[in-house]
């Protein structure tokens, strides 16, 4: 547009010459106002009203929407395209560790840890245009995208979360205002420690000096240089890496967190300690 | 096409129309027109020209969008009684020159007026009412109709079977932003029409109410007038002015709402309440979709 647009439009021209709008002259959209449908009147709407015959439906006690009957974990898919896009637009920091909280706060991703979600995958679409060097934390992630990570010269680890501790990451300040101390993170359960203590995984169980071997391996498989990060200027933020029952960089388990006064308490009790850092 | 066809009729329809009339100008007296009607004879002011003498109080200070301009408007003061401008003032376009939504405005009044609404209408069902456990008569033999209680809905002094029950609440809660935008299009709706007025500060000279109400019948603000301002505090001139005024109104900027502007007919602002109101309508259009209530503190949000 050569010249800017008159605001408003020829709505408000139009408006110049009709009456004062007052509380007498409101009305909604002709059609926006539908008349309720009311079961069980007249000849044919009454009978069964529309219900079908016998039954969980004529009876009106099917399970909720979407039940599946089962507690199958959700790990939410994060494209590589889609960090980079976040990375590109400002809205996540790639010089400080990319944790689920940053993704959340970039709204990036949307859990909903009430609806079995565990956390976030990271899928390799897009690895092909990714270019960015950052310390991520994820709770699954694809060979593809461990790849291209490691390649552009970031760290990338697979963590777990339970759904307490889940629920307590994505929304932080709600927490702090309960007043609560930090809960401990707990373990993954029986089917998953398998995942998360094996190197190609890259998991947080695993041994750091097979996860070291795991990258070369890696690297060899999909034929690029291993970029060498010990000699890296943000080699400090690339290996920061969280405690296995810590939520919060900086945070222990136990702590309190006053927000209101900008303090943080934390137990002296010995058994509390004992029980906090076990 | 269809809309400059039907632009052609409307405008065949008005000549038609006014030629029923006998002489321009001479209404038969008994007419009785409504008190909303648009008035030809009341004051508008041309809106300024870019090549005005008086000075630009007020620039915007939000970014206005490439395609839009902002809008000008005088700024009057309430020293004097005759309206004589002090100067211009811009207004953001996206704030006071937004689409009228005529049924948005609708939406937000409605849930103005319903969401406080609690309603105590309750009557008593058949098992409330005092009484009416045992069968008043038996069941064959006495001639009369059968019954079993002499509290069902069909006895005179029985319950009431499907009446209101109980405080019954009508609350309910429209998105945010459209109550925001609620309250833009009502804004952009008294500045078309020509309703809203900006002052530089609310200081009166006296705290008389008369010459209050002279200076809006000379500048034909209209009937009633809403006076917003942001400071908790107004001037005590003005405070004792229209403490016996019953159409004269004042209102804390935070205050503002739907209701309140349909129902005055006139809207004064102060510069400092215009940029309260950019500021906080504005914020809306570019924010973050809230993860937890927005009283919560905020580390990056504004």
């Amino acid at each position: 547009m050569s010249f800017p647009k008159k605001p408003g439009g020829k709505g408000l021209d139009v408006l110049q010459t009709l009456p004062r709008i007052s509380l007498a002259n409101l009305r909604p959209e002709p059609g926006a106002r539908h008349r309720e449908r009311r079961r069980g009147r007249g000849q044919h709407g009454g009978n069964r009203s529309g219900r079908g015959h016998k039954g969980e439906r004529q009876r009106g006690t099917r399970p909720r929407l979407g039940f599946e009957g089962g507690q199958t974990p959700f790990y939410l898919p994060l494209s590589l395209k889609r960090l980079q896009y976040l990375i590109d637009l400002g809205r996540v920091d790639p010089t400080q560790p990319i944790d689920l909280t940053q993704l959340v706060n970039a709204r990036g991703v949307t859990i909903q840890p009430l609806k079995r979600d565990y956390g976030v995958q990271l899928v390799d679409e897009g690895a092909d245009v990714f270019a960015a060097k950052i310390n991520i934390e994820v709770q699954r992630a694809s060979e593809g995208a461990i790849a291209a990570v490691e390649r552009n010269g970031g760290v990338i680890t697979t963590s777990f979360y339970d759904p307490i501790s889940l629920d307590i990451l994505i929304k932080p300040v709600p927490f702090f205002m309960r007043g609560q101390p930090i809960p401990k993170r707990m373990l993954p359960g029986e089917d998953m420690v398998p995942y998360y203590r094996s190197a190609e995984n890259r998991g947080y169980l695993a041994d750091p000096a097979k996860i070291q071997e795991a990258r070369l391996a890696l690297a060899q498989k999909y034929g690029y240089v291993l970029p060498d990060i010990s000699v890296d200027e943000l080699y400090r933020m690339l290996a920061t890496r969280k405690d296995v029952r810590q939520i919060f960089f900086g945070l222990s388990p136990g702590w309190v967190v006053n927000l209101t006064e900008r303090k943080i308490l934390k137990p002296t009790d010995e058994k509390l300690l004992k029980y906090y850092s076990s | 096409m269809f809309r400059f066809t039907v632009a052609v009729f409307g405008r065949g329809v008005a000549k038609r129309f006014c030629s029923s009339f006998p002489a321009e100008g001479a209404l038969p007296p008994n007419l009785h027109l409504p008190a909303n009607l648009v008035d030809p004879s009341r004051l508008r002011r041309p809106p300024p020209l870019a090549d005005c003498s008086l000075p630009l109080l007020r620039r915007c200070d939000a970014a206005v969008p490439a395609h839009l301009s902002p809008m000008q408007t005088w700024v009057e003061s309430l020293l004097t009684e005759d309206g004589e401008p002090l100067g211009l003032a811009q207004l953001h376009p996206d704030v006071f020159g937004v689409n009228p939504r005529m049924d948005i405005l609708h939406d937000v009044e409605k849930w103005q007026r319903n969401y406080k609404r609690v309603s105590h209408a309750h009557t008593k069902v058949r098992s409330e009412v005092r009484g009416g456990g045992k069968k008043p008569w038996r069941q064959k033999g006495s001639g009369k109709a059968r019954h079993g209680s002499i509290r069902s809905p069909i006895w005179r002094g029985g319950g009431v079977s499907h009446g209101p029950r109980g405080p019954t609440s009508y609350y309910y809660m429209l998105p945010m932003k459209v109550r925001v935008q609620g309250l833009k299009v009502a804004l952009s709706a008294k500045m078309a029409q020509d309703y809203l007025h900006v002052v530089d500060s609310l200081n009166v000279p006296t705290p008389d109410s008369q010459y209050l109400q002279d200076l809006i019948r000379h500048r034909q603000w209209g009937e009633s007038v809403l006076i917003v301002d942001v400071a908790e505090e107004f001037p005590e001139n003005l405070l004792r002015a229209t403490a016996d005024l019953k159409k004269v109104n004042l209102i804390p900027a935070i205050g503002l709402n739907v209701h309140s502007m349909l129902k005055h007919e006139a809207v004064v602002l102060t510069l400092e309440t215009i940029k309260f109101l950019e500021d906080k309508l504005l914020w809306h259009d570019q924010r973050y979709s809230p993860l937890y209530p927005f009283r919560l503190p905020y580390r990056d949000l504004p």
